[in-house]
């Protein structure tokens, strides 16, 4: 009795290491979604920057500001944010694969802990 | 027909249950909503788009335009708009750029074009998911029916052969009896030329044979093998053996054409065994021919006898004709006797087994087509 006991304590503790690493892994999900749009924004505002001509203003809207950019340093800019953004994604995936991985091996283990619970629990009624 | 065919029947909604199936379906009419939403919204953007296009056309028409400008959240002032060709459009991401009219144009005309891009890509989605979910439906309606699965071993006989024989049985008794008599003109011409050497007494023997056969059995209008009638005739060297086959044919008219391969067989092995004992085959067949064709043809044992006694006779004919190459003659001949006979073989044309019976059947249907 208490060995099964024992074991579906174990259980527990590991579907709440399950249901936590689920919740990392929608969060996840969520913040590449995010990167992934700013990307594809970003990319929009240098192919227009490109199309501008030299002598064009360009106004960066900092808080409720208007600030007048110089328009090569806009297009220096876009082009770091678009770096940057492309690394975060680029972690967020590494990030995202480690978490899958725990989900499954902890999804084994849970399952192997059940199959011993029934098994015990099995053997427990015949006797 | 052919022998029962294996195969395994699976209830439809065992495979899929019909529940199942609904969920599936209505799971996907959902995910299909929702797509249809998004392609709403993009495309009240690109309306909004297009109307913003238009009156940034139409600013720079006058150098200033008088308006009433808002003036917090419910009072307005009149107000004149002055510079009406200097834009700041947004780029994106905080950035803005002075433009005139034409640039703004420009820059939104593209804008345009990626969110088009955008509501055909989603629409091609929607169009999977409803194709996805129709087959849903289908299986779910299917199930619900009880319609069955049915997967039977592919058994490669003569089923085509049986369909196309049960039709048009009086015009091709008909035309069989038309080419009956024909034929035996020819056949009797050519024997009276090559009987000449030693088969002139079988000769005389068979014949009568042959005819007698043929007048009893022209009764007999066979139902089938009109197809296969044809296929030798345009085949010259079977002409001789068209008579002989539509003698078969007849006899064998009512039984089932099951033993139709291994007859052939069976006539062409010993047809092509016994070609130099005409003399023994001939008295055999004469003797045959006396005693069975009195008997009515109906029966197995008859049949056998019959076509026994009908490969016998088309040997006969095969070897009086000056070819050689039996192969010819027989095959044409060869199906059409097999055809309603009975598998129930005896004497020469009972030994040979079933094995090479594809041979026959594959040239013939080669033939055919």
């Amino acid at each position: 009795m208490a060995a099964v006991r024992e074991l579906q304590k174990d259980l527990e503790a590991k579907a709440n290491d399950l249901s936590k690493i689920q919740k990392d892994i929608s969060k996840n999900h969520q913040v590449r979604k995010k990167y992934t749009i700013q990307l594809g924004e970003n990319e929009l505002v240098l192919k227009e920057l490109d199309l501008l001509n030299d002598d064009a203003n360009v106004y960066k809207l900092i808080g409720p500001v208007l600030v007048k950019q110089d328009l090569a340093e806009a297009n220096a800019n876009v082009r770091k944010r678009i770096e940057y953004i492309s690394a975060e994604l680029k972690r967020l995936d590494s990030t995202l694969q480690d978490l899958e991985e725990k989900q499954n091996s902890k999804k084994e283990a849970m399952f192997k802990l059940q199959q011993r619970i029934q098994s015990l629990q099995a053997g427990k009624d015949k006797a | 027909m052919g022998e029962p065919v294996k195969g395994t029947v699976t209830s439809l909604s065992s495979i899929f249950a019909p529940e199942d199936a609904q969920k599936a379906s209505v799971h996907v009419q959902e995910v299909i909503s929702e797509r249809q939403k998004e392609v709403q919204q993009l495309q009240a953007f690109l309306n909004d788009n297009t109307s913003l296009v238009n009156l940034v056309k139409k600013l720079p028409d006058q150098l200033h335009h008088d308006i009433m400008v808002p003036f917090g959240k419910a009072a307005f002032f009149p107000g004149k708009l002055i510079h009406t060709n200097e834009f700041m459009v947004l780029l994106g991401e905080g950035y803005y750029a002075e433009r005139t009219s034409k640039q703004t144009v420009e820059i939104l005309k593209r804008r345009g074009q990626g969110l088009e891009s955008q509501i055909e890509s989603l629409n091609a989605v929607i169009k999977d998911l409803k194709f996805e979910a129709s087959f849903f439906d289908e299986t779910a309606t299917e199930a619900a029916e009880g319609i069955v699965e049915i997967r039977e071993d592919f058994v490669e006989e003569a089923f085509d052969e049986d369909k196309a024989t049960t039709s048009g049985d009086d015009d091709f008794a008909r035309i069989l009896s038309r080419i009956d008599e024909l034929e035996k003109e020819e056949l009797e011409s050519e024997l009276a030329e090559e009987g000449e050497e030693k088969e002139e007494a079988d000769e005389a023997d068979i014949e009568p044979e042959f005819r007698n056969l043929e007048i009893k059995e022209l009764l007999d209008i066979p139902v089938s093998k009109d197809s296969h009638i044809k296929v030798p005739t345009p085949s010259g060297s079977n002409t001789p053996v068209m008579p002989v086959d539509h003698n078969i044919l007849k006899e064998g008219l009512s039984h089932a054409p099951m033993s139709r391969d291994e007859v052939e067989v069976s006539t062409l092995v010993s047809s092509s065994s016994n070609v130099s004992s005409k003399t023994r085959v001939a008295a055999s067949s004469s003797s045959n021919a006396s005693s069975k064709t009195s008997v009515p043809a109906s029966g197995p044992s008859n049949a056998s006898s019959k076509t026994s006694v009908a490969a016998s006779m088309s040997k006969e004919v095969s070897n009086f004709g000056s070819r050689s190459s039996n192969d010819k003659a027989f095959t044409g001949s060869i199906v059409e006797h097999t055809h309603n006979i009975e598998n129930s073989q005896k004497g020469q044309t009972s030994a040979p087994a079933p094995t090479p019976a594809s041979k026959p059947v594959s040239r013939f249907k080669l033939q055919r087509k």
